[in-house]
């Protein structure tokens, strides 16, 4: 089980003459099992989108429900991988990604084999009691990655995970995802300003206007990678390559700046 | 100085001196670090403490000497409680501070974990605020140490501060000096132990980070 549905959501911060608009009936629907990638310029309110279904923001007017639900406070069901990864830098790696287990009330043996699983699955097994300060960028972003598998999660929510990592570190971590998402697929509500990245990870990529933002376009992404058989090339540059995967791209681009454009 | 000085050997006088310090210092410590935690964690505990503490703040302990002799004469309890008074100002404000130094994210990721409000406290917030506890309690024992020594040149029997001013009462400058340097030599020693224990508490944290 795993959708999300934004209902007419909107956000504004403060009241009065003084109030600001973040967003504007944003209407979307993220089904089972679907990766969907928000991106927008910048300001737009794209991270509040993903906040308010994490739960750390509620909505100002309208809904945002995951599986039929109001969204009303952050849990575990909801898991978010942070632009900043937002370790615990005092835990090792193996007590980060139990942190939540724990929250949870499993038992030690039955999270010791999650714990495992999820370092495995990020091909962290060897790091399992460094501290997250003694990693790269890229590792320590897999940590979280990690610590957000193993609730085992509705949706999973992420916000600009790979912002802050270096072009190279970037790459490897999209292809990753890629790989994850066909080994263990989820509901992903993935922020990005990265059209490049959103049209490559995404089944459906949704665009936002400048503020206060709304969904303005929602592009199938999926449909064009069946179509052209994306997953038969291995690397991401050679996806990037084809005519199918330009012509979206360009597409999008091309939308956002209209965007640029009005605000000016 | 097997006959002494002022009074009692130069070790009754540290052995004094250096519970009167303890014993401020730790009440000082377990008072202040959780309510600087408490005011840096809780809005409404802020609005209503701040204020007060910011009032009282300014005020030097040396000014609680004539108000701490008369509400507590003139033993050992008045002179606690002045170095009590020094040493919960830095305790509260650097706890207060490490708490709203603490990354934003942490607490975002910790809620979204599912963490309750107990594990909250004892798994993010103390340890994001440890290391500028040490600072604060370095800092505490500094002003304990310092206070000490005034609360002492008031009417004390025993003691280093006492050494100082019979010495001085003397004109004896070698025993003046001799006083002077055991508060420094206690000072040093009692610090190195601080840190020590800070360098075992914050094995876990990475280095040059708060």
């Amino acid at each position: 089980m795993g959708s999300i549905r934004f209902e007419n959501a909107g956000k504004t911060y403060g009241s009065g003459p003084g109030a600001f608009q973040a967003l504007q009936n944003v209407t979307l629907d993220v089904t089972e099992k679907e990766f969907v990638a928000i991106v927008g310029p910048s300001g737009c309110g794209k991270t509040t989108c993903l906040r308010m279904v994490a739960g750390f923001e509620p909505v100002s007017s309208g809904r945002v429900m995951v599986n039929g639900q109001d969204v009303v406070a952050p849990g575990p069901d909801r898991a978010v991988v942070f632009q900043q990864f937002a370790l615990f830098p005092w835990k090792t790696v193996a007590e980060n990604i139990e942190f939540g287990l724990r929250n949870k009330g499993l038992p030690k043996g039955e999270r010791k084999s999650l714990v495992e699983g999820a370092l495995q699955l990020m091909g962290l097994e060897s790091h399992a009691s460094a501290f997250p300060h003694q990693l790269s960028g890229g590792m320590q972003q897999r940590v979280a990655i990690a610590r957000a598998y193993v609730l085992d999660p509705a949706v999973l929510l992420m916000d600009e995970p790979f912002g802050a990592l270096d072009a190279q570190t970037r790459v490897v971590m999209q292809e990753e995802l890629v790989r994850l998402a066909r080994v263990q697929p989820r509901t992903v509500l993935f922020i990005t300003h990265g059209v490049e990245e959103a049209v490559y990870l995404a089944d459906r990529v949704a665009i936002m206007t400048k503020r206060p933002g709304r969904i303005k376009e929602v592009v199938d992404v999926r449909a064009i990678r069946e179509a052209e058989k994306w997953d038969d090339l291995e690397r991401i540059e050679d996806v990037m390559d084809t005519e199918s995967f330009i012509h979206l791209r360009t597409h999008i681009w091309k939308s956002l700046r209209e965007e640029k454009g009005a605000s000016k | 100085m097997v006959s002494g000085y002022a009074g009692a050997t130069l070790a009754e006088h540290v052995w004094h001196s250096l519970r009167l310090v303890v014993v401020g210092f730790f009440c000082a410590a377990l008072a202040g670090i959780p309510l600087g935690l408490l005011m840096g964690y809780n809005r409404p505990a802020e609005a209503l403490i701040n204020p007060i503490f910011s009032l009282i703040r300014p005020i030097p302990p040396l000014a609680w000497i004539p108000l701490a002799i008369l509400w507590l004469g003139l033993g050992d309890a008045a002179k606690v409680l002045v170095i009590w008074l020094a040493a919960f100002v830095p305790s509260v404000i650097n706890a207060h501070t490490a708490v709203r130094g603490i990354d934003g994210a942490l607490f975002a990721a910790a809620r979204m974990l599912g963490a309750p409000r107990l594990r909250m406290v004892t798994e993010v917030i103390i340890p994001g605020a440890l290391p500028m506890i040490f600072t604060g309690l370095r800092l505490s024992l500094q002003a304990a140490w310092t206070t000490l020594v005034a609360a002492e040149l008031v009417g004390a029997l025993m003691e280093v501060g006492f050494v100082l001013n019979v010495a001085q009462q003397d004109i004896y400058p070698s025993m003046i000096l001799v006083g002077m340097v055991t508060v420094g030599v206690l000072g040093w020693l009692t610090t190195k132990g601080l840190v020590s224990v800070e360098r075992m508490a914050l094995a876990r944290w990475p280095q040059g980070r708060s």
